[in-house]
């Protein structure tokens, strides 16, 4: 017996095994993916607004601790809606790189295969 | 969460949508202390006695043909697993049992909240920033351990052109930082409070319309399918958010 047919077997059921594989594949994540979108409009909202309650609570704070109301009070409510957009922006850089939350938006559009998301 | 006000029905409206959320002693008395068991506790244990009875009870069969309960347990493992595994990779995988931890108990939370006369514990700032306190804590331990001091970077915008502008950069970054536990707590918390607000809100229009009534019960109907919706969508929210800010203290750097 050479060797060549029992390669030939052995590549034909690795054939087999992958093409099982592929067809048991578990379909990518759709339940998720499908709200995705409405929590990430949230996410940005909320974001938003929790810089700016951040800026607010850290100036009143400083203004309690050294009586100057409103210096730190108008800067930190700046600086916090500053830090809001910024977070937001990362979001956004999050879903347009198909990173992070986005990775799950870009598993619902991939149809075929189980297209697992290279990360990084 | 919505009762039935018909106790103090005709006479106007009488609509108290806050006074579900209050914090009660269980067994008599007006005083709350901290070993004080109220119906927070009450609820917070019967969360984790639910996550049990469908993970530790439901699962013990470890059957190949899966009965009921088994499959449900294991429909949600796999959901969330694959999740984790889209977002933060393989290396995630490591951090998936507290992952999974806080989603079923989130998930138990908000749905035995749905259930009429019970107490929603989520609807409390103190029970979500908790929660999204001790996710901030293990992400920012995580990131140290795994970085070091290198960890501080992501603070320091680098390339911005002076030293003035990059502190300016710093104290923004800093903040924004601290805005992710907040948020990440306020949107389970105002969701779940204002959800159930409104359900009381319409219960107490049923009770003063007489006849009527049948207008706000159907809208009572319609808005606890959306409730239920989400109570599922809040507990997946709050997830994933939980594996994205892991996976921003893996790989740092954005």
């Amino acid at each position: 017996m050479s060797e060549d047919p029992f390669s030939e077997r052995l590549k034909r059921l690795e054939d087999r095994i992958s093409a099982a594989k592929a067809s048991r594949a578990e379909p990518v994540s759709r339940v998720g993916a499908k709200y995705t979108q409405g929590s990430l409009a949230w996410r940005m909202v909320t974001e938003l607004v929790a810089g700016m309650l951040l800026g607010l609570g850290v100036g009143w704070g400083l203004d309690w601790l050294f009586g100057t109301r409103p210096v730190f009070l108008v800067l930190f409510v700046l600086l916090g809606f500053a830090a809001g957009i910024r977070v937001m922006m990362r979001t956004a850089a999050e879903v347009r790189k198909g990173k992070g939350e986005g990775a799950l938006l870009r598993a619902s559009q991939a149809e075929t295969g189980p297209a697992r998301p290279d990360h990084e | 969460m919505a009762g039935e006000t018909g106790e103090h029905g005709g006479g106007g409206f009488n609509i108290h949508p806050m006074d579900q959320f209050m914090v009660e002693p269980l067994f008599g008395g007006t005083e709350v202390n901290w070993y004080t068991p109220t119906n927070a506790t009450l609820w917070l244990a019967l969360t984790v006695v639910a996550v049990s009875l469908l993970m530790v009870v439901g699962a013990r069969g470890r059957a190949l043909v899966p009965s009921r309960a088994q499959s449900a347990a294991e429909v949600t493992y796999g959901f969330v697993r694959k999740m984790v595994e889209d977002i933060a990779g393989k290396e995630g995988m490591k951090y998936f049992p507290y992952i999974f931890t806080i989603f079923l108990f989130i998930l138990f939370a908000n749905l035995l909240a749905l259930i009429p006369t019970s107490f929603s514990t989520t609807s409390h700032i103190a029970v979500t920033a908790v929660l999204a306190l001790a996710v901030f804590v293990t992400v920012t331990a995580i990131g140290f351990v795994k970085h070091g001091v290198g960890f501080f970077k992501l603070f320091w915008v680098s390339s911005a052109p002076t030293l003035a502008l990059r502190l300016v950069l710093a104290v923004i970054e800093m903040i924004s930082y601290f805005v992710r536990p907040l948020s990440h707590s306020l949107r389970l918390m105002g969701n779940l409070m204002a959800g159930h607000a409104v359900l009381k809100v319409f219960a107490g229009f049923a009770g003063a319309l007489g006849i009527g009534a049948i207008i706000p019960i159907v809208a009572i109907t319609a808005v606890y399918g959306l409730e239920l919706l989400v109570a599922v969508i809040q507990a997946y929210v709050f997830t994933i958010l939980t594996v994205v800010y892991l996976n921003d203290a893996l790989h740092p750097g954005h």
